[in-house]
């Protein structure tokens, strides 16, 4: 995969994401990190930088190693090889009590047995706090997250969204520097997941401490993230802003996972001053060479955000960068519409406005022509 | 944590999408949010499963009338019937309890040792059987291993109780194999008599017999335990002893009620033990019930056990006070 590249030294994205940090090693630090299971590579080599502040999400389909780097920053994990950094000292070999991060447990973790006081008063009485005070601040914290009535109940008896706030208030009363989140929405209903995501941002910015989210699911992260480090068989594939990461995925894996992107294969037919012209699988297309350079027979694979395609209906394609396809189906989602195409034997996919939602179904097993811009034909890394 | 989990979404979930939806918190709230777990699972359980939760139901409760409410009724009646030198008649006397509440009747004695024995050996089992539990469980890596060897612990009971009781008798007598050893290798000049027919020696005998009805529950109780719980008490700083101590310990309490309800009654409840490890020196009141029965004095002996269950009943209630299991840990 392309992202052998960053074994030895780190990608372009890599380097990005420690440009936009603050000088100085503040933040969170991973330097080659490995951790290897009996026989498979959890983590392959991963380098980043977590600013301190700044709320980073590690986003990828499970067993990509994205809860295996979370757990060794938190501590529960060994690393085989690397180094874990945080404002320039090295975490590794220190226990997790020791550490300045917390993390908030996939399913929350509560302890069942206490009551919400006890669950958040848990951390400063193991620090030795005394009795009274540890209440006090507990009971702060426990007002803070809006449980106060619900103080001497236990997570039993409250709903999935008062356990989050108490799985919250749990760690934050520890005064973390940095706080990881496992899932942290996994157990959640959609319409409360979407109401906590913008809590807990709020919440981010308030502290302006690192938070390090890890999720699989896409929404969720460009909702929250301002950085979104993808991965897949333990090996960082991109970072970058929600906004780069959609509209310009780095490789075939990021821009088949972020979804919605049609990927088209093929190979240089012509190169002009500006453009290339590949001869691809559903037809021509042409693309800006940019920094690239690229010679006739070049193999190259492309990706085309569905949303960037334009549909009419016609029977012929006049240039590159427009294909004939036949609409397959069309699916209706509210504020958008998707419309489904087969050129071919390949698949193609468009997202329009939900205005052209009766224009388009009359348009099933009818051939439509498909085009888009040049500038918005992203070349991929294999 | 709570039972059913809410369905996970899955990577392709663009069809349910909805981009920037804007709900107010009011109505997330009373669409989902702050409804209890427990309020949902009881909605879920319509009237129309009433008949398969009887269904349910129907064994045990067979089985408990059958097997545990007729015989102890039984054993009332009997208990208030008029003993007779070959059984009894059914004229109606209180003298059964009397006699057991007399100032001249060993009765109450003998009980206070056999609970105070009883206690002794359900503390030992358990000072004894967590560790091995702890072990079983948590310090052996693999989950087949901790099997096995949980299964290699249990071979004691292939055999019958009346033969590992028995096989104290050649290992602890006066010349009995632990005497000895301890005389051959000079630790004592003379073969100790407490091994066989004291107090202790039921005691030890009973340890034995009953221990791995400590470790069996809190085994599987330790087992099934949430290790994020205790890594989430790690993370929070708790060194391992606390961990033990405010984690692992109270989630495990209703292993160890259980593991000490079973113990506890059955020590109470022995008769095989004292009569043969006790040698006829030690009294029990299941020995007392049997030499009674033996004497065909029914009534006596119906009496006698009346009071036997009504004490353990206390010392079980005591137990569970104590472990406020009402509270489900």
């Amino acid at each position: 995969m392309a992202t052998q590249e960053q074994v030895g030294e780190p990608g372009p994205e890599v380097g990005e994401a420690r440009a936009n940090g603050t000088s100085g090693p503040a933040g969170l630090e991973l330097r080659r990190l490995t951790k290897q299971f009996a026989d498979v590579v959890a983590v392959d080599d991963v380098s980043l930088n977590i600013d301190s502040g700044s709320y980073v999400v590690l986003l990828g389909p499970s067993g990509c190693g994205k809860t295996t780097i979370l757990r060794m920053v938190g501590g529960h994990e060994h690393p085989t090889s690397g180094d874990i950094l945080l404002d320039g000292e090295s975490l590794v070999g220190i226990p997790p009590a020791k550490r300045p991060t917390t993390t908030v447990f996939q399913h929350f973790a509560l302890f069942p047995h206490k009551t919400v006081l006890g669950n958040v008063d848990f951390g400063l009485r193991m620090q030795g706090m005394s009795k009274q005070e540890r209440e006090k601040r507990a009971m702060d914290m426990v007002d803070l997250v809006g449980l106060s009535e619900m103080r001497f109940r236990r997570p039993s008896e409250l709903s999935g969204g008062q356990q989050q706030r108490v799985a919250l208030a749990r760690v934050l009363v520890t005064n973390p520097k940095v706080l990881l989140l496992d899932e942290p929405f996994g157990d959640l209903d959609r319409l409360l997941q979407l109401r906590m995501r913008v809590e807990l941002r709020e919440l981010q910015r308030e502290l302006g401490i690192a938070f390090v989210h890890v999720t699989h699911n896409q929404e969720e992260a460009l909702s929250m993230a301002d950085r979104i480090v993808v991965m897949e068989g333990g090996q960082i594939q991109q970072v970058g802003s929600p906004a780069e990461i959609s509209q310009r995925p780095a490789n075939v894996f990021v821009a088949a996972f972020m979804g919605d992107n049609n990927i088209l294969r093929g190979s240089v037919a012509e190169v002009n001053r500006d453009q290339a012209v590949v001869d691809a699988n559903v037809g021509h297309l042409a693309i800006p060479t940019g920094e690239h350079s690229h010679s006739v027979g070049d193999k190259l694979t492309v990706a085309v955000r569905a949303n960037c395609v334009n549909l009419a209906a016609g029977e012929q394609a006049a240039r590159p960068n427009e294909v004939v396809a036949t609409v397959a189906a069309t699916e209706y989602l509210g504020d958008t519409i998707k419309v489904h195409m087969r050129a071919g034997e390949h698949n193609l996919l468009a997202k329009l406005p939900e205005q052209r939602y009766t224009e388009m179904s009359k348009l099933v097993g009818k051939p439509v022509v498909a085009s888009w811009d040049a500038m918005n034909v992203q070349l991929l890394r294999d | 944590m709570t039972g059913e989990e809410p369905p996970r979404e899955t990577l392709s979930s663009e069809r349910e999408l909805p981009g920037g939806i804007a709900v107010s918190d009011a109505t997330a709230a009373e669409i989902y949010g702050e409804e209890v777990p427990a309020a949902r699972a009881a909605k879920t359980a319509p009237g129309a499963s009433k008949l398969v939760t009887f269904l349910w139901a129907l064994p045990g409760t067979v089985w408990l009338i059958l097997f545990l409410v007729a015989p102890v009724i039984v054993v009332l009646v009997v208990s208030f019937f008029t003993g007779t030198i070959t059984g009894f008649s059914k004229t109606w006397t209180t003298d059964n309890y009397t006699t057991i509440f007399s100032s001249t009747s060993q009765y109450l004695d003998t009980l206070g040792k056999v609970a105070r024995n009883a206690a002794i050996v359900t503390v030992v089992c358990l000072l004894i059987g967590y560790p091995v539990a702890y072990f079983l469980a948590v310090k052996v890596k693999k989950v087949q291993y901790s099997f096995a060897l949980f299964i290699i612990a249990l071979a004691p009971f292939f055999t019958s109780t009346l033969i590992r009781v028995e096989s104290w008798i050649p290992t602890m007598g006066e010349h009995g194999a632990v005497n000895e050893i301890l005389t051959k290798i000079g630790l004592i000049n003379h073969p100790l008599s407490i091994l066989l027919f004291s107090d202790f020696a039921v005691s030890v005998a009973l340890v034995q017999l009953l221990v791995l009805f400590m470790v069996t529950p809190i085994f599987f109780q330790l087992a099934a335990l949430d290790q994020s719980a205790i890594e989430a008490a790690r993370d929070l700083g708790a060194s391992g002893w606390k961990v033990f101590l405010h984690v692992t310990l109270p989630l495990t309490r209703a292993g160890i009620m259980i593991g000490s309800v079973f113990v506890f009654v059955l020590a109470m409840g022995d008769f095989g033990t004292y009569r043969l490890i006790g040698g006829g020196k030690v009294g029990s009141i299941g020995v007392n019930i049997s030499n009674l029965v033996s004497l065909l004095q029914y009534p006596q002996a119906a009496a006698q056990a009346a009071v036997l269950v009504v004490a353990m009943v206390i010392g079980v209630v005591l137990l569970l006070r104590f472990a406020k299991l009402e509270q489900g840990f």
